[in-house]
């Protein structure tokens, strides 16, 4: 995995990790360490903007590795969706947000 | 209605018509004069003038001549049939009458878009034409149908003709009035005429059939109908449907919950894998102890109903040889007391393990910590028939049908020690060079604990011996070996693995000898055994099998502190005396065992036993008694103080044809000696009484302890054989300030 950071929080034993992680991914190797990377840069950069993480890592997507790429960015959301064999990656990252990327035309 | 009432209110009101600009129309008009006008009079203007309208055309000629230029006179020039009209314009249309023969004609033929009329019965035309035939009668000239239908269209032709001309020549309308009246009357003469035949020819037409066509009227003259059409290829429908690509669905929920607890596994799993990137060694020690719960409750279970067996096993063993046993601890031999200086050895048990019955035991040695544990080390000494496997033995006595711990190794070992300080860890030296130390404690699943590398570290030849040494600088454990590839090895126990550095190498006296690549190539002799110094932990003792016995220290590690020439065969074994650390016995293949003095180069004593010796242990109770193992299957021990040149005891543990002797060793504690044979077996037998002498005490001085007593018998017997030192050993000459 990528840098760990450890956060305290609070009171004692409360810690918070903030590295990304995969929660649900079938992509290859080489698109997954791709969009893991894209979305925490895009992340990091709108930190208050969803909406602009998610245009900016769906625009790289696509330009990558083809049109028709869905982005989620958020906090607190269920989804149910369809999706393209081996282009799903679903992580978590900063301890709050959960990045859903996905490909379906 | 509206506009009358404007009238008549705008009439009232006249005097204001020049202002209002909407009764234009109303304003008296002022006439306007062009410029070019004649100017008249107005009396001129006034007056009246009278005419008369005549139907009497004026510019109408009646008669118009021309001068006819083929007849030389002037001719009546034909006038158009308009009458008295003047003909404008005249335009020759293709419309025909209906009911004209031409036309009945073109409907026979199938052409003419017919109308309503057309299309009613048959009768009603027949009639027609019988009534138009009654006209025809009438008529004077009949004349053919094709020249008069040709005359017709010349007639037609002249019209227009007659007509132009007409127009040119206005004046002589009269004439031409006349004149057409007269074409016309001819051309109706002509027109009935043709009618006549065409009447004939239609109502012999008619009768036959009369079909209205439907079909645009086309003359075959100017029209003609052509069709073509291009080659229509052949089409072909071709479909194809792509395989779309898989797809599946997923469904997740994401919460700050859930994002916690994720995050928390993860960093739980990452844990554990750093714990496992720890050594394997270590961690397999650790992981066999890390089981669940149901685990550890079995294990316990298992633990206690293992000790409950094992109290079993010995209760059933000690029934039965219960007398052995009693005899072990009790029984001395009262006939010693009438053999004087004589004694014997009681057989007590064998000691057997089943897979190992064809291996040769190849070293034994008791337990320092526990007085009835023993290790055997089960190799092979035949050389032609080795062995595949081999195996270490922990054996008490208080159960001599089975071993308490025993592990079969990939090779024979051929020679094993026990550490004084963990009575648990036994290195062993084996066969094809590699050295081992297992730990007792650990379960029997588990192999060993540590294991020298196949491939760099371990020594290319048998191992012969191993000792344990000093502790190292930083509190590593040590031991020694030495093999037949001529090197001492100092083995450090590092948590993981076997660290070896090569103390010395012995090399021989043989001058290099070529190789088969033309380098010379130094002989190294083989070393058959080591025996470290009781307290200068720094000086060894190694016997080669050229019957050398060379004095190394770890500092040195090229030449030999001192060499002797011990023996012809290879050395088995050399022991340091327990109480006198300069005497050490050392005995070889050449049937002799010889005891020296450090600094010597001559042994003090030299018994020759009559076969090839194997093992030769000083007694831990005494400083003055020694035993030895033959192949022959006999154990000697002598009792220098005794007598010194004759054995106190000989006796045969093992029968001579099958078995040989090869180790034995003496109890720390106990007055009971076990050896090992070729077969397998370890032979625990009792010293009888006259073998362990004590010391009395003088009566002098009775406090004195055992051990001052002993050492002071030796240097006595020293004293008695040889000179006293003149000058000191070896070792405390050159290492007396270590």
């Amino acid at each position: 995995m990528a840098e760990e950071g450890v956060a305290t929080v609070g009171a004692a034993e409360k810690v918070i990790h903030t590295y990304p992680l995969i929660r649900h991914s079938d992509m290859s190797e080489e698109m997954r360490v791709e969009a893991m990377e894209l979305s925490v840069t895009a992340c990091e950069k709108y930190s208050q903007n969803n909406e602009l993480a998610a245009r900016m890592v769906k625009e790289s997507m696509d330009k990558k590795f083809g049109p028709a790429f869905h982005v989620v960015v958020g906090e607190s959301y269920g989804f149910e969706i369809t999706y393209e064999c081996t282009t799903i990656c679903y992580m978590y990252f900063g301890g709050n947000q959960a990045i859903c990327i996905w490909k379906c035309s | 209605m509206a506009p009358k009432k404007q009238k008549e209110t705008s009439s009232k009101s006249r005097g204001n018509l020049a202002e209002d600009e909407a009764l234009d129309w109303l304003k008296p008009r002022t006439l306007l004069v062009p410029e070019d006008q004649e100017e008249v009079p107005e009396a001129e203007l006034d007056e009246e003038v009278v005419r008369i309208l005549t139907t009497i055309n004026p510019q109408w000629v009646a008669d118009e001549v021309a001068y006819h230029y083929g007849l030389n006179k002037f001719v009546v020039k034909p006038k158009p049939s308009f009458g008295k009209a003047y003909p404008l314009y005249i335009y020759q249309g293709t419309a025909i009458r209906k009911d004209s023969d031409e036309a009945k004609a073109q409907i026979a033929a199938g052409y003419g878009k017919v109308g309503f009329d057309d299309a009613g019965p048959k009768r009603v035309k027949v009639k027609k034409s019988a009534a138009e035939l009654e006209e025809e009668e009438e008529p004077e000239a009949e004349a053919p149908p094709t020249e008069e239908t040709k005359e017709e269209d010349a007639a037609d032709e002249e019209k227009p003709k007659e007509g132009g001309e007409g127009k040119e020549e206005a004046t002589a309308d009269d004439a031409a009035a006349d004149e057409q009246t007269e074409a016309v009357a001819d051309e109706g003469a002509e027109e009935q005429a043709p009618e006549d035949a065409e009447g004939q020819e239609t109502h012999d037409e008619e009768v036959i059939e009369i079909k209205p066509r439907v079909k645009k009227l086309a003359n075959q003259f100017n029209f003609c109908e052509r069709a073509a059409l291009t080659y229509n290829y052949p089409k072909r429908s071709v479909d194809t449907q792509t395989v779309p690509p898989p797809r599946a669905n997923f469904g997740a929920t994401c919460l700050q919950c859930i994002i916690f607890d994720f995050y928390q596994e993860d960093y739980a799993r990452k844990q554990r894998e750093k714990e496992e990137e720890k050594p394997k060694r270590l961690r397999k020690k650790t992981a066999k102890h890390v089981k669940s719960a149901q685990q550890i409750h079995d294990e316990q279970l298992a633990q206690r109903i293992r000790e409950a067996w094992t109290i079993l096993e010995r209760l059933v063993n000690q029934n039965i040889y219960d007398e052995i046993a009693q005899d072990y601890r009790y029984w001395d031999d009262p006939s010693d007391e009438f053999r004087e200086g004589m004694g014997s050895l009681l057989p007590l048990w064998k000691f057997q393990f089943e897979p190992m019955r064809s291996h040769a035991v190849c070293d034994v040695q008791w337990n320092p910590h526990y007085q009835d544990l023993f290790a055997v080390a089960y190799g092979s000494l035949d050389f032609t028939q080795q062995q595949k496997e081999g195996c270490l033995c922990l054996y008490s006595i208080k159960n001599p049908a089975f071993p308490e711990y025993s592990v079969i190794t990939e090779s024979p070992i051929i020679c094993l020690d026990v550490y004084k300080e963990t009575p648990y860890l036994i290195c062993i030296g084996r066969y094809d060079g590699n050295v081992c130390v297992y730990n007792a404690q650990l379960t029997l699943e588990s192999s060993h604990q540590y294991k020298s590398d196949s491939v760099r570290d371990k020594h290319s030849n048998i191992v012969w011996e191993i000792k344990w040494g000093a502790r190292m600088i930083d509190g590593e454990a040590s031991f020694f070996s030495i093999s037949g590839d001529g090197r001492v090895v100092q083995w450090a126990v590092m948590p993981g693995e076997l660290q070896a550095t090569t103390i010395i190498t012995l090399h021989s006296s043989v001058p290099p000898i070529p190789g088969p690549d033309g380098t010379l190539l130094t002989v190294n002799s083989c070393g058959s055994c080591i025996c470290f110094h009781p307290e200068k932990a720094d000086i060894f003792m190694v016997g080669t099998e050229d019957g050398m016995i060379h004095t190394c220290s770890l500092k040195y590690n090229r030449n030999y502190v001192r060499s002797v020439q011990g023996h012809h065969m290879p050395v088995y074994r050399i022991h340091y005396n327990h109480y006198n650390n300069s005497i050490y016995a050392s005995c070889s293949g050449d049937w002799r065992v010889k005891i020296w003095e450090d600094g010597r180069d001559e042994p003090l004593f030299m018994f020759e036993l009559g076969s090839p010796v194997g093992d030769v242990k000083w007694a831990p109770y005494s400083s003055t008694v020694f035993a030895a193992c033959t192949a022959d299957g006999k154990v000697y021990v002598y009792d220098l103080n005794v007598n010194k040149y004759r054995p106190i005891c000989v006796q045969a543990v093992v029968s001579k044809k099958s078995k040989k002797l090869t180790r034995i060793d003496f109890n720390p504690k106990l007055p009971v000696v076990v050896c090992g044979d070729t077969k397998g077996t370890c032979h625990v037998v009792k010293l009888s009484p006259n073998l362990r002498v004590m010391c009395r005490p003088p009566k002098k001085a009775q406090v004195v302890d055992q051990r001052t007593l002993q050492v002071m018998k030796l240097d006595k017997l020293l004293s008695l054989v040889r000179d006293p030192p003149f000058q000191t050993g070896v070792v405390d000459e050159k290492f007396d300030d270590d």
